[in-house]
């Protein structure tokens, strides 16, 4: 697997990129991770902030394992990944709690429970093992994308439904629009997120094996 | 063995790097978080006690304001922080007791307003709470707050206790549950109750 000149990777960068933020799509196409994207979608802004902190815990850590990955004893492989993914997390957090803290106190509990979100994980031992650092970043940033904009989808129209407004602004004047309580509760996440997998997978047509 | 060795060794390396990391960062922002902590405790005691400040105010001058308009006092084990209102201002004196115990994820603080008369409360406000958001933190929302305010510490019988309970009938010590959050308004229920019954027993 070595890099050719044309290219980032000779391609193999835009098809990293691809696969991970559409083609096999975290949330919408492998269905990981949806604890927390169940959780924290009642508001636009959370969901943001819980998009980069997976952008940023993903390609922290599929760098770090690649990095690592030929001098990681094998049967070893998975503490040391969740030892660095764990890092990368409660990194994360701790700047959270510095510098945004309205945002930390919203996210609870939900920023360290990324440490055992499958998507990290996931990438960590399926892709980081096995290649190169910078392709590796390319396929954090892709699989962090693909979870962070459908979390973004989800949270836009829970938060429009739900209170009427799009990151704290009044869109929806209350005069002709009753916010839906059950978008903002737990139901509302489940309908939110099954409508937007159902969407995924209607534009991007069955698996070629189904076809026939 | 060699192997064993060589795990041994790549692991206690790995642990060194990352906690050398954490403890760095850690270290690095720890009086940020600690400002935030105090600014936040300030915030919610002026808030709960229903002392005027300008919303946009910095640290520094809640620190000031705060300073200059509650004063804390103690009895025996409890600390009361005691508002008293200019004459003219129209605002009524108020007592705020701080509470605190588990929630369902962590630790939940917070603190509770009353009257003048140490029955009437005035208000409730949470300012640490890891509860889940849009279930057991709904806690910190203003409709679940609100519904304190005016409410009895003690029940017709005169035995000091809040219920926080979805069950039917109104009682003058009774607030409604939120809904799927059982294990936390039980938990807050316990430790409103703690401060109550120390309120009580500080008044006899």
């Amino acid at each position: 697997m070595t890099c050719q000149p044309k290219g980032l990777c000779g391609g193999k960068g835009l098809l990293t990129l691809k696969e991970g933020a559409w083609a096999n799509n975290p949330l919408a196409i492998q269905v990981l991770g949806i604890c927390s994207a169940l959780a924290v979608t009642n508001r636009l802004e959370n969901s943001l902030v819980m998009g980069a902190a997976l952008i940023f815990v993903c390609v922290g850590s599929n760098l770090l394992v690649s990095l690592l990955r030929k001098v990681t004893p094998y049967r070893f492989r998975m503490i040391a990944e969740v030892a660095i993914i764990a890092t990368f997390v409660i990194v994360f957090d701790l700047f959270l709690r510095a510098f945004y803290w309205d945002m930390s106190k919203q996210l609870g509990p939900y920023v360290g429970l990324i440490i055992t979100n499958c998507i990290v994980m996931g990438r960590a031992e399926a892709f980081a093992l096995q290649n190169p650092p910078i392709l590796s970043i390319v396929d954090g940033i892709a699989n962090g994308l693909g979870y962070a904009v459908v979390l973004a989808i989800i949270g836009l129209f829970r938060e429009l439904l739900g209170a009427g407004e799009i990151l704290g602004y009044k869109v929806l004047s209350a005069q002709w629009y009753t916010p839906n309580q059950l978008m903002i509760l737990a139901p509302g996440a489940f309908f939110a997120l099954g409508i937007v997998i159902g969407i995924f997978n209607w534009i991007k047509g069955p698996e070629p094996e189904e076809k026939k | 063995m060699k192997n064993n060795i060589y795990t041994l060794f790549y692991a206690g390396v790995l642990g060194t790097v990352c906690s050398l990391l954490l403890t760095a960062v850690a270290s690095f922002t720890a009086p940020y978080q600690q400002a935030n902590k105090e600014a936040e405790k300030n915030k919610n005691i002026l808030g709960v006690l229903q002392v005027p400040y300008p919303a946009e105010s910095s640290s520094q001058e809640l620190v000031k304001i705060f300073e200059d308009n509650v004063r804390l006092e103690k009895k025996g084990e409890l600390e009361m922080y005691r508002y008293v209102p200019p004459k003219d201002s129209g605002n009524q004196e108020t007592v705020a007791v701080g509470f605190e115990g588990p929630g369902l994820w962590g630790p939940v603080k917070g603190f509770l307003a009353l009257d003048k008369d140490m029955r009437t409360i005035r208000g409730v406000t949470f300012y640490e709470q890891e509860e889940t958001p849009g279930l057991g933190g709904e806690i910190a929302a203003g409709w679940f707050r609100e519904q304190f305010i005016g409410k009895s510490i003690v029940d017709q019988a005169g035995n000091p206790g809040i219920i926080i309970s979805s069950s039917e009938g109104e009682a003058p010590n009774k607030v409604d549950a939120i809904s799927g959050a059982t294990m936390t308004c039980d938990k807050v229920q316990a430790m409103l109750n703690e401060a109550i019954s120390s309120v009580v027993e500080e008044k006899q």
